[in-house]
């Protein structure tokens, strides 16, 4: 079971792209983190304001809920670039070669179908709450401070269609390893072995302790 | 066809998809949505015109799922748990546990290892990372207890077996993704782990003790600390030690009275207090970047596989494919017992394979209904029920059980993920010599599911006081 993989980089236009995109995933992963450090900040002082001054975070709840989308959504491609999504590669890391890559598109192909359908029912679900006529653009609002509701809706789709650009690149460069015979692509996780994970592993930690 | 066939057949087609390599997550997100199409187009008898009247709402029955389903107070308990582990690392905590575990305990039989079994299984508690906990404490304890003439295939196996602890002790985030997805009380399930996962470390720790008056020159105690030295030690390790009580007292007071408050802010105020240890240990910026970004990896791919999931179950739902398979296993002969220890042996095969939230979150929609109704149901009777607790307290049960099995599953060949980090940060130890060093821990885990399973008031005590 693989968690992440090595991404080879070099000057071709596709690796430049895959950089490119990668610097936006980073940052809309860097937004999800930040978000998680915000709700940490706001259940401590949440906890604080009331045993410390009998006075609770207004709306506390209804920030929480609105900031999960952020946290949930907004890395989806940044970990699809690192491989991050787990999956079963006991079987796919015995292929080499054009079999892998073959293999390894059509998994993409399919996870590309089924986002590009997601876009459309989650934008649907955005849609159904957002109204330019109505009061903060909303038809629903949550329960507690009445915060409108289409913002957290939207970010489903934006991270979703990201994650399809993703994905788009990804199927360009695993069809060209297919076309070419590469060995190694570029811009693509490549599987690793539990030993070579376990010793990028150890890696990334030197140091932490 | 009618909806059970439907449900099958695409059931049958995650499981070759997962299989074939498609990442867990939109693997079960497509089975759901082409479960979704199919169902809904055959209701309109497959005519051709109606394929694109069943795309559209299959489509927008999925598209509802991931923000509907996210937006919970209760999932983001799973954020502030990974911050906890993350964090942890940047504040130098695993050293400080080594020591204090040391200077307490080494005095036993076998005392440095004893020693490396509570250190890291603190550690991994906290860190909530039973692989990663593993690496660092190869490269803390193995030297060491080499230094005093341990077998180091032993060492190898004493640390790989340590980071298992990680999931049953609190902070659990599996055991949160657990509770959310058959819809339990979180803080009942994870005030359930923490007997089970100390419980799990004594009888290493037993195992150890006898290991070292049977055999000789096994590995000599470690003695001659003052208690000032031993005090003094304790005051860097006590960051963890304080996260762990946090979350118990934010779930449970045992003095009576209300808990101190929602599980979210226990987390939320533990990965407070480790960040300002990592703040005041040299953490800055760059580091902390690193660590929100390896967060927002994580929790992200644990929440893809929620959402994902959950659009599968949707379709479950229409099929009631769950239904069908809980009749199936209550119309069975065999005792519920018999039935139990099966699946939960089944798990142990599957996570051989898979990853343990992969697993747990494709398998419990279909297999958590059938445990429950082998019981009698979701709102039996303790008197009533086939394994002599009630419904609720038998999904905390049950929880823990499969949660351990998950973990068992990190040491046992043939790709026990343990035993390769171990493995991968020694130049000196092969894999195979890991697995060697690692088998009287599977034995004792064997022996310890055993219990739990034979007794379940190890599980349930602490659950049924709050």
């Amino acid at each position: 079971m693989a968690g992440s993989a090595s991404v080879i980089e070099d000057g071709s236009t596709l690796s430049r792209l895959d950089r490119a995109l990668f610097k936006l995933e980073t940052f809309f992963a860097l937004l999800s983190g930040l978000a998680i450090f915000a709700l940490m900040i706001l259940a401590v002082v949440s906890v604080g304001g009331r045993n410390f001054f009998g006075q609770p975070v207004p709306g506390y709840v209804d920030w929480i809920e609105q900031a999960m989308p952020l946290i949930a959504f907004m890395g989806v491609a940044y970990t699809q670039r690192l491989g991050g999504h787990i999956r079963m590669d006991i079987l796919v890391g015995q292929l080499k070669g054009r079999a892998l890559w073959l293999a390894e598109f059509t998994t993409a192909f399919f996870m590309l179908a089924l986002m590009i359908l997601l876009v459309w029912g989650t934008w649907a679900h955005f849609a159904r709450s957002f109204d330019f006529d109505a009061r903060l653009w909303s038809r629903d609002s949550s329960m507690d401070i009445a915060l409108p509701i289409w913002p957290a809706k939207l970010l489903a789709p934006v991270a979703f269609s990201v994650l399809c650009l993703r994905l788009v690149l990804q199927l360009v460069a695993y069809g060209r390893a297919i076309v070419l015979g590469l060995e190694k692509p570029v811009a693509v996780p490549l599987i690793e072995s539990a030993a070579e994970q376990a010793a990028r592993e150890a890696e990334t930690l030197q140091g932490a302790d | 066809m009618d909806p059970i066939d439907i449900g099958l057949w695409v059931s049958g087609g995650l499981l070759i998809m997962v299989v074939l390599g498609m990442r867990v997550a939109f693997a079960a997100a497509l089975a759901g949505m082409i479960g979704l199409i199919w169902i809904f187009w055959s209701k309109k008898g497959m005519a051709g015109d109606e394929f694109w009247w069943a795309l559209t709402v299959a489509t927008k029955t999925a598209g509802q799922v991931p923000h509907s389903k996210v937006a919970s107070q209760a999932l983001s308990l799973i954020p502030t748990f990974i911050l906890i582990g993350y964090l942890a690392y940047y504040a130098k905590l695993t050293q400080a546990l080594f020591e204090a575990a040391k200077r307490w305990i080494a005095w036993v039989p076998g005392g440095l290892a004893v020693s490396t079994v509570f250190a890291t299984a603190g550690f991994a508690a906290v860190s909530g990372a039973s692989v990663a906990t593993a690496a660092v404490f190869a490269r803390i304890a193995i030297p060491e207890m080499l230094k005093i003439g341990y077998d180091k295939r032993f060492a190898a196996g004493v640390v790989a077996a340590g980071g298992t602890l990680a999931s049953l002790i609190p902070p659990s985030a599996i055991l949160v993704i657990y509770a959310i997805i058959v819809e339990q009380d979180v803080g009942k399930l994870l005030l359930a782990g923490f007997i089970p996962g100390v419980f799990s470390a004594f009888i290493y720790g037993l195992l150890i003790i006898g290991m070292a008056l049977t055999f000789r020159n096994f590995g000599p105690p470690v003695s001659g600390f003052t208690w000032g030295e031993r005090f003094t030690s304790l005051l860097p390790a006590l960051p963890i030690v304080l996260v762990v009580l946090i979350i118990i007292l934010f779930v449970y007071n045992p003095f009576g009275g209300d808990a101190w408050g929602t599980p979210t802010e226990g987390g939320a105020i533990g990965a407070f207090i480790v960040f300002c240890v990592a703040l005041f240990r040299g953490m800055r910026w760059t580091e902390l970047k690193s660590a929100l970004l390896e967060t927002a990896k994580l929790t992200v791919m644990i929440f893809t596989i929620i959402w994902g999931v959950l659009i599968y179950v949707r379709f479950l739902g229409f099929a009631d494919l769950p239904g069908a398979f809980s009749d199936w296993i209550t119309s069975l002969t065999m005792s519920p017992m018999l039935i139990l220890v099966c699946i939960l042996l089944a798990y142990a095969v599957l996570g051989m394979f898979m990853d343990a939230i992969g697993m747990l979150l494709l398998t419990l929609p279909v297999v958590y209904p059938a445990v429950m109704a082998l019981n009698g149901g979701e709102t039996v009777a303790a008197a009533d029920s086939a394994f002599g607790m009630s419904g609720p307290m038998c999904a905390i049960w049950f929880g823990i059980l499969v949660v351990k099995m998950a973990e068992f599953c990190l040491i046992t060949p043939p790709i026990g993920l343990n035993c390769f980090v171990v493995a991968g940060v020694r130049d000196d130890l092969s894999v195979q010599d890991v697995f060697k060093g690692v088998t009287p821990f599977f034995i004792a885990d064997g022996v310890t599911i055993a219990l739990l399973v034979a007794f379940p008031m190890i599980v349930l005590w602490l659950p049924s006081l709050a």
